[in-house]
Formats: C-alpha cells, structure tokens, sequence
C-alpha cells in the first residue's frame, strides 16, 4: 500500500510542475490564440539563468529565483514584440512555425553556453534526509518545489481574477473588438500574456532543475509534454490546466509504477500522455474545461 | 491555345483539354526537357565524391517526403507535425522485410521496386489512420494529434526488440540488370532511381491538381464549408489528403532506407518532421515546384553551415561547440526570416522572375 501512495505522492509533484509549465502555454493561448512551441526551451532558459546567477554570480537562490523570473519576463515579451507582432492575422501554420523556429534559435543560443550539453545540478540548500511518514518519502526539495508551485497557481488565478491587467486579459480572450472598443490595447495584452508566460516558464524551470537536475534535452522536452496536459484541460482553461497536470502527472507516475516490466512493456511513463491526448482529441477534443468551439466538418 | 505556340500573353483557354494540358506553350516543354535531360546527364560529365553524392540523394528523397507533405499541408490545408514518423514507416516497412527474411533475401535485393510500392501503401494505411481526426479537428488540434503520432511512433520505435530498439538494421546490397550494385556505384545508382521516382511523382502531383479531387483538396483548404455545401466530401477528402501524403513519405522512407543501407531511429524523429515542415515552408506551400526548392535550399544551407563551423572551430576553443549551437540556429533563423518576410516561399521568387521575364520589357 506504502507503493501505492509513494506514487501518489510522486504523481502530485511531476503533476504540479506540469501544472505550472502548461500554465503558460494556456495563457499565451488564451489571449492571442498561438500554440508556443518554443515553451520548453523558455523553461530551460529560465533554470539555466537561476542556476548561472547563483553559482557563477553567487546571488542567494532566492533572489536569482525572482531574477531569473523578471529576465525572461522581459525575454518573453520582446519575442513577442519582435516575431509575434508581425503574424497577428496569419494563418495558424505560420504562427505554429515561428515558434518552431524561435525555439530552433533558442536551442542555437543555448548550444553556445556549456548548458547545451553538459549536466549540472544546484548546490543543495535544503536538508538531504527525505521527509517520511508511514512509508512514504518525499525530499524535502520536492516538498518546497510543491508548495511554490501551488503559491505560484495561486497568485497567478489572483491575478487573473482581480486585477486589472488580468481583467484586460480575459477580455481580450473573450471578444478582441469587445475589448479594444473599451480602449484595452489588444498588441499590449497580447505582449504581457507573453511575458506572464515567461515568468510561469521560467519558475517551472527553477523548481525542475532543483529536482531532477539540468540538463537541456530533460528540460526542453517539458515544452512537448504540457502539450497533451493543456488538450485535457481544455486549451484556454486556467483551472483546466492545474487540473490536468496534476491528472497527467498521475497517470504517468502510476503508468510506469504498474505497467513497466509487468506485461513486457517498458517506458510507457513516456508515451501514456499522447495516448491519452488522442483518445481525448478523438472523443472530447476541447477538453475537461475548455471552451466548445470545435467545429465539426 | 493562343495563336502563338511559344509565348502564353494570357489565359486563352476554350476547352477543358486545353486547361488539362501539362505544357501550356512548346516553350514550357522545350526548357522542361532540356532542365530534365540536364538532370540526368550531369553526373556523367561532373562525377561527385561519394559524400556530395549523398547529399544530393538526400535532397531528392527530401523532395519525394516534401512532395507529399507539400499536398496535406500545402494543398489541403492541414498540419502535420509528424510527416517524419510516416517516412519512418515506409522505412521500417523495409527493415521489418529484412529483420524477418534476412537484409539479403532475394525479395530484399532483387524486387525493391516492389517493396517501395509495398512501403508507400504501408505509409498510405497509416496515413489515412492518422488522418481519421481530421474528420474532427481542425487547424492546432489536428496539429497536436499529429504530434502525438510522432511521438507514440518513436516510443513504438524505441521499445519494440523486432525494431532493434531504434540501433540500425541492416538492409542489403540491391541488384540491377547488370548484377549487384558496388560500393563506388552504389550513390551513383541511387541517384537515378530516385530522380526517376521524383519526375514520376512530380507528374503525378501535377495531374492530379488538375483532377476533380485535386481541386477539392484545394477548395476544402480554402473554405471546407462551402466544399460542402458544393457537393464534397470535407472529411473523406481530407483522410485522403493523409493517405496520399502517407504513401509519398512512405516511398521516401523505403529509398531512405536503401539508400543508406539501414534504418536507425534517428531519421525520424520530431526534429527531422519539423525540418520536412521547414523544407515546405521556404519552397513555398501550396505550390509543386515549391516542394523542389525547399529541401535543396534546406539541405545547401546545412552543408554550408558545416563548413562554416568548421573554418571558425580553427579559430576558436574547442570548448566551444560551435557546430551544434549553429545549426539549429540558422535553421530557425530561416524559418522566422522565410514567414516573416517572404511567407509565399522560394516558389513566389520562382513566379516573380518567370512574370518578369514573359513580360519583358513592359511593367505588366
């Protein structure tokens, strides 16, 4: 039984960081309708500046934490400035490919520093001894990387529930003229939901180094995986999205806790999402909380 | 057919045969012939080292993948982000001949012809499977479903010991008329093979934009309701539109295996769907000779960057890698410049000139 819920647990935490890499892939989303394919290497990007401030730089970790946090804040909102801008209005495959591309350019970017291929991982700042009750363990950086993540969900549905900006936000997402004839600056939203996107990316990256180490093809490859967490959320829902990660995190924890090396399989932890993104997209393709726009042809 | 059979001023057309026509002026078919035969004799005048030569095998078997990608994602409309997993197929369809009959079985080596045919229908099933969500979705979620194919393909690729968990399975040397082709020919020999499958394919795209459902791909592409509303099919022509795109990847996959003479996973992975997807992007989508300039610009700009990284890397430490980091990132570089400023592809350049040209010395 200590198994079964040694997954549980384990499930919960892969679950809400990926609650908090789809985060941003659903805001950006939600407000200018682009599917960012280059999420993952924003949450690399992210990591590798926490870990360069604080090794390299020797900043608190705290403090690279939130720097990290403001740099691709900025980072985001210039991409969006400069290679977005310009496609507001093209056809949905032009926008999917300079994502594509811009994450092709990140990966040349990162390629040049040693995080392109080498493994770090960050001091420990944290007691070593995992935390165990009743059998069941779970280190104390899992613990912290938790907890700010569900601070982090918080904050961010205050945010948009509350305040202005992500008020602004809604509204564009619900009716673009709606919101530009009660003199919202659409391009300007569009350019913040970028850059929230960032800051949610590169927060996941912060608490995914912490736990599993840096490595650029790990972290690059959470750009992927939120794919099959934001379709079972919904695509423009943020509840959808913490939802679903936790749901995904789960499944994938006990996929390779039950089904590898029993009936010869192996890996399935891997591949289950897609799985399930398929069967989703087949029977219910705009998710558990989505928006009912698909369209039958 | 305007009085003057060398030069078309305009749209003369009064029948539909005319319009069917593949040559619209002796012009046309004068300098499509002379490009053709000019294809086929250079490597006798020019022989390449046997790594150029590859490259330029590669080139065509990208072409023969783009083709196909170029007619579901070009033509109709839909994305698909896992064109290299249907290459994969065709590809594996060959090793999975060789893993279970041996790489030198005499269907292996002597009846190839008819094992790219077998892998192209192969690609052909699995495409139309894959497209079965099209009937659904469109636009981004067929994109994802598409990816999620890709994914569960490498996944299939990488765990199933018959696949020799994606290491290299060898496939056998083929025979010709003249006996088994060698080492020194072996590129050579390729060469031509695929050419021809790329002018018999090319043809074959260009007539059938020119059949009934060749304009319905396209009419479905631009407005899928009123294809309806005119008498198609929407979701019959789109699952078709995968099929078709799945039998070219799948005859590209089967030569890709022949001719590097075994299959490993790592030619079909994600990266290389979206670099088929990059190859339609800057040849131009939605246009036939756009899936011909696409993957050779693709393919020289990568050479070109390889030597490029190779002269700096005299200059710079070697901690610094500079071949990796340059690569993806002239790659992406092109994609964003391509959509940014020039989203009609080389294709546009190729029309632009050819407008010029015809109209010489006037403006229009």
């Amino acid at each position: 039984m200590s198994y079964f819920f040694q997954i549980v647990v384990s499930g919960i935490v892969v679950g809400s960081i990926y609650a908090l890499a789809a985060l941003g892939l659903v805001l950006v989303y939600k407000s200018s309708r682009v599917a960012n394919f280059a999420h993952g290497q924003i949450i690399a990007a992210g990591a590798f500046i926490t870990f360069f401030l604080t090794v390299n730089v020797g900043v608190p970790i705290l403090f690279s934490f939130l720097a990290s946090m403001i740099i691709t804040f900025f980072l985001a909102m210039s991409v969006e400035r400069i290679f977005l801008r310009r496609l507001i209005g093209e056809p949905i495959i032009s926008v999917i490919m300079v994502t594509i591309g811009l994450a092709s350019i990140i990966d040349g970017l990162i390629f040049i520093t040693p995080f392109g291929t080498e493994n770090f991982s960050f001091p420990h700042f944290l007691p070593q001894t995992p935390l165990s009750l009743g059998g069941v363990s779970i280190s104390w950086t899992q613990l912290v990387g938790v907890i700010i993540t569900f601070i982090l969900i918080g904050a961010f549905s205050w945010f948009f529930k509350k305040s202005t900006i992500g008020i602004s936000m809604r509204a564009v997402s619900d009716d673009q003229f709606g919101a530009m004839s009660v003199g919202i600056s659409v391009p300007r939203v569009f350019g913040l939901a970028w850059a929230t996107a960032g800051l949610s990316a590169a927060a996941a990256g912060c608490i995914i180094g912490n736990i599993t180490g840096l490595n650029f093809e790990t972290l690059q490859a959470f750009g992927i995986i939120v794919f099959p967490v934001v379709i079972l959320g919904g695509l423009d829902s943020i509840l959808g999205a913490v939802v679903a990660g936790i749901i995904m995190g789960l499944i994938q924890q006990f996929a390779s806790g039950y089904l590898d090396g029993n009936f010869g399989l192996n890996g399935t932890g891997d591949v289950m999402p897609y799985i399930i993104l398929l069967i989703i997209l087949l029977f219910k393709p705009h998710g558990l909380f989505g928006v009912h726009e698909i369209e039958r042809v | 057919m305007s009085a003057n059979s060398w030069l078309a001023t305009g749209n003369f057309h009064t029948t539909y045969q005319q319009e069917q026509k593949t040559f619209f002026t002796s012009l046309d078919r004068s300098v499509f012939s002379f490009f053709l035969l000019l294809l086929f004799v250079w490597p006798l005048l020019f022989p390449l080292s046997n790594k150029y030569m590859l490259v330029v095998d590669n080139i065509l078997v990208a072409i023969v993948a783009v083709m196909g990608l170029n007619l579901v994602t070009g033509f109709a409309g839909l994305i698909s982000i896992g064109h290299a997993a249907f290459v994969g197929i065709g590809a594996y369809t060959v090793a999975s001949f060789c893993r279970t009959m041996g790489d030198s079985h005499i269907i292996v080596t002597h009846f190839w012809p008819v094992l790219i045919v077998i892998s192209g229908l192969v690609g052909a099933g699995f495409g139309a499977l894959v497209g079965l969500p099209a009937l659904r979705l469109k636009h981004l979620y067929l994109a994802i479903a598409t990816l999620s194919f890709q994914m569960i393909f490498q996944w299939v690729i990488n765990f199933m010991s018959f696949f020799n968990q994606g290491q290299t399975i060898h496939v056998g040397r083929v025979f010709w008329l003249t006996g088994k082709v060698g080492r020194t020919d072996h590129y050579f020999f390729w060469y031509y093979i695929i050419l021809v499958v790329v002018v018999l394919l090319g043809f074959g795209v260009r007539n059938l934009l020119k059949t009934r459902y060749g304009r319905c791909l396209v009419a479905v592409r631009d407005n899928d309701r009123a294809a309806d509303a005119m008498g198609m099919n929407p979701g019959l022509t789109k699952v078709y539109a995968f099929a078709l795109a799945g039998f070219f990847a799948g005859v590209a996959g089967a030569l890709h295996a022949y001719l590097y003479r075994g299959v490993g996973f790592e030619s079909f992975t994600l990266h290389e769907s979206v670099s088929y997807l990059a190859m339609a992007i800057v040849g131009g989508l939605g246009t036939l000779n756009g899936s011909f300039w696409g993957p050779v610009a693709i393919k020289f700009l990568d050479l070109q960057v390889e030597h490029l990284a190779e002269i700096a890397g005299q200059y710079l430490p070697s901690s610094m890698n500079l071949a990796t980091a340059l690569k993806p990132f002239t790659f992406g570089l092109v994609i964003v410049l391509f959509l940014m400023f020039e989203p009609r592809g080389i294709a546009n350049w190729w029309r632009i000139a050819k407008s010029y040209t015809k109209l010489w010395p006037f403006r229009y």
